[in-house]
Order: structure tokens, then sequence, then C-alpha cells
């Protein structure tokens, strides 16, 4: 039985995990529950405060959230620093896929910061956006992101956010399952990849439709889909906050 | 691996140009600057990059009148399966004995052709370089069967038809070095790379190499092991024997997790 286990094995492995378990299924949560905005303003504020509820809710953050975050991208940039990257010379689709990976991460970095610094904690209020946190603010949750999701910029922004946060996660479980030898042959590869890029395509459209929900009722989706119908999204005044 | 599909009818070169450009990346000895000069030599059929190399040996001078040293370069036997005559031609890792010029100009367009060394292994001088970083691999993970002594051991276990396919696909591997060329994880020597990995599943597959099996899968989680694969899978596309590299790679991931990971929950 073999048993040397290096460092560099201990922490490859410990990435693929952190990915998946805690920020693959949080990221899950996060568009089930950002969904819940197409239903309107009460619904999505009143699953704001159920998260507020939640039984171990400083635990779940930093051991579920924050940490394996943290881990993630810090031990990430280290990975894409030390790629290669020759897509320009062997031009395979596979090739473009690793190299997307790396760029999305890159991104991710980026774009998370501003999430958690703009949404989480209230700290970024550039571009005329709002400086409360929808965190601790169940009541106004809506209002604040429908505020800010006014400007095209910002609503773009998340878009390409989540888009980019699905294929990530998408071609992350992939490739897990490669990396762990659950999938090894190539017919196998073929439909593992078409799965998780179908996963990826499904939380992006529910994410996406969840974003467009803070400025048109129901999203994209036809309204006959949501349980408000006719009601229009309340008018965001500067006095709300 | 696009020469030897043979199904489709093979688009010919049919208006070659007079000339051929030769531009060489060169260098004097290890760690010399690298300079490129570019040699002209007249175009005639079946011309390959080998018989071009050797015309400018026969007269090195360059376009411009220049004379010069003889570019230097690997080669042995002619036929696609010593591995060492392997060089980035017009960007792309290959042999350069099967790298026949009417296929690189009908590819390139023009009539130039860039030979350069691989970039991955130190480069000895000019088109030469030092390829033991990957028999050191070799050497690191056990890939051979241990034999007790010379004395008579009878007939060998009988092994599957199919285990035979696939040990022979990976017993084809002539450890050219196009695989860690190509690999945008390898670099400085930092991982095992599929060369290793490839026979670390052919040796594992096999009846008595099997006895051996934990030291290679100790070598493959080693801080240079298989975890640094990044599924590029460039590899395998670039491989001139067609070995499945990627399904090595996956096995031997399999065997790593069960047996090198969750082996401690057996104890």
């Amino acid at each position: 039985m073999a048993g040397k286990l290096s460092t560099t094995f201990i922490l490859r492995k410990l990435h693929q995990i952190t990915g998946i378990v805690p920020l693959g299924i949080f990221f899950g949560v996060h568009m089930f529950t950002n969904a819940k905005a197409m239903n309107g303003p009460d619904v999505f504020n009143k699953a704001v405060e159920d998260i507020h509820h939640l039984p171990f809710l400083l635990l779940i953050e930093i051991f579920g959230i924050f940490l394996p975050l943290a881990y993630h991208s810090i031990y990430g940039i280290f990975i894409t620093a030390e790629a290669r990257n020759n897509v320009s010379k062997y031009s395979y689709g596979r090739n473009w896929l690793y190299f997307f990976q790396r760029v999305s991460g890159i991104f991710l970095f980026v774009f998370l910061l501003f999430h958690l610094l703009h949404f989480r904690w209230g700290l970024f209020s550039a571009f005329g956006l709002t400086d409360i946190a929808v965190a601790g603010n169940a009541d106004r949750a809506f209002a604040i992101v429908a505020s800010d999701f006014q400007n095209a910029g910002i609503l773009i922004f998340y878009v390409l956010g989540v888009f980019t946060t699905a294929w990530h996660l998408g071609y992350g479980i992939y490739l897990f399952a490669v990396d762990w030898g659950l999938v090894i042959g190539e017919k196998a590869q073929r439909a593992a990849l078409a799965v998780c890029a179908a996963l990826a395509f499904g939380l992006f459209a529910a994410g996406a439709n969840a974003a467009f929900s803070f400025v048109r009722p129901c999203g994209l989706m036809p309204e006959f889909l949501c349980e408000q119908q006719s009601e229009s999204v309340p008018a965001i005044r500067s006095e709300e906050f | 691996m696009s020469s030897n599909s043979g199904t489709k009818t093979k688009a010919r070169l049919t208006d070659p140009p007079k000339s051929v450009r030769i531009r060489v990346k060169r260098r004097e000895m290890p760690d010399a600057p690298q300079y490129v000069e570019t040699f002209e030599i007249p175009y005639r059929r079946n011309l390959n990059v080998i018989s071009v190399l050797m015309d400018i040996r026969k007269n090195p001078v360059t376009a411009d009148g220049t004379e010069t040293t003889p570019p230097v370069w690997d080669m042995n036997c002619l036929e696609q399966v010593c591995g060492i005559c392997t060089m980035v031609i017009n960007g792309r890792v290959r042999q350069s004995c099967s790298a026949l010029i009417d296929d690189i100009l009908l590819e390139a367009g023009g009539n130039e052709v860039v030979l350069e060394p691989m970039t991955k292994f130190p480069n000895v001088r000019d088109l030469k370089v030092d390829r033991s970083p990957m028999f050191d691999h070799l050497k690191k993970v056990h890939a051979w069967v241990e034999l007790d002594g010379y004395h008579e051991l009878g007939p060998g276990p009988h092994t599957p038809q199919e285990t035979q396919q696939e040990r022979y696909a990976y017993s084809r591997c002539m450890t050219c070095g196009c695989c860690l060329e190509a690999c945008p994880q390898y670099h400085d020597d930092n991982y095992i790379g599929p060369q290793a990995i490839a026979q670390v599943r052919l040796f594992n597959m096999h009846p008595t190499g099997k006895m051996n099996r934990d030291e290679r899968l100790d070598a493959m989680m080693d801080d240079d092991g298989i975890a640094n694969c990044g599924n590029s899978q460039n590899c395998v596309q670039v491989c001139p024997m067609n070995i499945p590299l990627t399904r090595a790679i996956y096995e031997t991931n399999r065997e790593v997790t069960l047996h090198g990971l969750f082996g401690w929950l057996r104890k």
C-alpha cells in the first residue's frame, strides 16, 4: 500500500475538493436563493431573512465559504502562474478549456472580491453604487440590489460573473472526475463533459434570470412562470435607504 | 499523427517553390545566446527536414552569403521510432525525419520552414537538446520489471488480450519528448509528465511488474507527480506514436486515489 503524500499532491487535491464541496454547493444554493427574486421583493427579502436565521451561520460562513474560497483562490493563482499557456501553437479544444479555466479563475478573483466587498460588507460604493450591504439588511435586500442593477454596466458585470462562475464550476467538476480517476475513457470523458456543461448552463440560466429579476418581474422568463404577474418592480427611491 | 491517418486522399504540393528558406534557431553552446540563421536550399522532390539539414551541412552558407558552421542536430533511425530527432518545426513539436517539406509548405503556405530546438529541455547546441530528464523520470517511476536472477522462471502468467493491447500501446513510447514540449504544465522539470505516467501504467499492468506498484505510486504522489497534470490533453494530441496518454494518466489517477489516497483506510 503506497503511502507517501507530498505537499503538492495534498494541496492539489484540497484545491479540487474545496472548489466542489463547499464552494460548488454554496454556489448552487446561492443561485437558488437568488432565483427567488423572480417572485418579487417580498419573497427575496424573506429568503435573505431566512439565511440570517440559519443556525451556526457564522461558522458556516467562515468554514464553508470564506476559508475554502480564500484557499481556492490563492492556490488557484499559484496554479495559474505555473501554466505555460500555448493555445496559439496548440489550439486544441481541451487546451482552450485549460486556458479558459485559468483566465476565468483570475476574472473570478476580481469579481468575487468586488462582490463580497460590495454586497456582503457594503464597503465598495464607487460608480454610484449603494454603500449598504445586503447581508444584515434583509428588509431592504431587494431594493439595494435593484438600485445597483439599474446601472447596466453592473448588471452586465454580474451576468458575466455568473456565467464565468458556472463554467468554472462545471468544468471544475469534470476536472475533478478525471483527476480522481472516476472518468477514464474518451467516451466517458465526452459524456461527463456534456453533463458538466449542462449543469453549468443550468446554473448560469438560473443565475442570469435571477439577476434580471431585479430590473424586470420574473427576469427574462415569461411572467406566467412566476407568482407575481401584473405587479411591476417597486420604484427604487433613494429615501428607502 | 496526421501523416499516417491514410484513409483520406492526401493533398499534394502541386506548385512547389524554386527554393526553400530554412530559418534555424542556433546556439553555440549551453547558456550562450540564441540567434537565427536563414538558409536557402533549392527545392527538390521528397525533401524532409533531415535532408534539408544535410544539404545545409554540405554547404553551410546562409541566404545572405555568409559562411557559417553547419547546424548541429540529432538523428538516428530516420523512421520515427527512435525519437531523437524531435524538434519544433514551424512552431509545433514533431520528429524531423518524418516531417516532409512538401507537407509543411502545404500547411504553412509560402516557402519558409522554421526549425527550433525543443524549449523544455536543456539546449546543448543548435537543434540538439539533452533529453536525460525523461530518462531520470523513468528511473524514478521504476519503469522496469524486477528479476530475481537468471535462473529458469518458467512461462510467464497469462494476460487477457485487452490488457496486452493496452500495454502494447504504452510500450510504443520512444521517449521523444513531444508530450512534455506541448504540455503547458511542464517546465523546469517540475512535473514527471505523461511519458513517465504511461510507463507507470505499462508496468503496473504487467503481472510481475505489478509487484513494484507501490513504489511507482509513491513517485506519482511526489511533488512533481501526477497531481501536476492540468488536463490540457495536448500530450495525446501531439504524440507521434498515438499512445493513449490521457487514458494512462486517468487510469493511474484511479490507482493513486484508491491505493495512495485511500489506501490507509485498509490499514
